[in-house]
């Protein structure tokens, strides 16, 4: 294998390895709070095909399907991340030090469950979601 | 759903008893409860199918959904027994959640807490 076939190769699996571990461990804080980190991942790959496609002599093809692959998902990685994922800053309506507005909703099983009646009980947190992601 | 393992799950089951996690999203929740039990965490889900509540805190992201729909930004509320906020983070990032260690602190406080 020459050597800008192995460098194709390589970044074709960096590019890969950064997508499997954002996945695979997004349940981990330190990968899920730094999405960054693929994008950068896909930045290396990027250069390492963009090498692959100088070193490149006899057989091209290998280098520049990873080139392509690689730019690709650096360029949607980089939309995703600074794009798509933004949340707009705006104000919220309670304070630190202030009591908690009041709400009754239904639980899984369909029970209501209502703020107030934690009061005096026990601390709670309230973690907003979108419920896919 | 993953954002919700690294709180719960550091938690100690006593500690877990000294706190109510409310998961609210407009989903009707029923696959994350099942998850939830699964992965023995402490998590009540509720349905806030129209926002109404997101509205009522602030935590609405117009048209930040799917086909432009209105979804919840994503945040953390921490209540002391009183039901007063004592702690809280709004994302800028819907990938992105409080460090764990860092709601864990103040919710040990909290439930450490007399009254």
């Amino acid at each position: 294998m020459s050597t800008s076939t192995r460098l194709a190769v390589l970044s074709v699996l960096v590019a890969i390895g950064a997508v499997a571990t954002y996945v695979l461990l997004l349940g981990v804080a330190v990968v899920r709070n730094h999405p960054e980190g693929y994008v950068i991942a896909f930045g290396v790959a990027t250069g390492l095909a963009v090498l692959a496609v100088v070193r490149a002599r006899a057989r091209r093809w290998p280098a520049w399907v990873a080139l392509g692959v690689t730019s690709l998902l650096l360029i949607a990685g980089a939309w995703f991340n600074f794009v798509v994922t933004r949340v707009p800053d705006a104000p919220v309506t309670f304070k630190v030090g202030e009591p908690a507005p009041d709400f009754t909703l239904p639980d899984a099983a369909g029970r209501p469950v209502t703020l107030a009646d934690y009061r005096g009980q026990k601390p709670v947190v309230l973690v907003f979601y979108r419920g896919y992601w | 759903m993953s954002e919700l393992q690294g709180l719960g799950a550091q938690l100690s089951e006593a500690e877990q008893a000294g706190v109510e996690i409310i998961a609210i999203s407009p989903d009707p929740n029923q696959r994350s409860q099942e998850l939830a039990e699964g992965l023995r965490l402490g998590y009540r889900f509720v349905a806030d199918g129209d926002l109404a509540v997101a509205r009522r805190y602030g935590l609405v992201h117009a048209g930040g959904g799917p086909e432009g729909k209105d979804v919840p930004r994503p945040a953390t509320v921490v209540l002391d027994k009183q039901g007063v906020v004592r702690w809280f983070s709004v994302s800028h990032n819907f990938q992105v959640r409080p460090a764990p260690g860092e709601v864990l602190r103040v919710v040990r406080s909290l439930v450490s807490e007399k009254g």
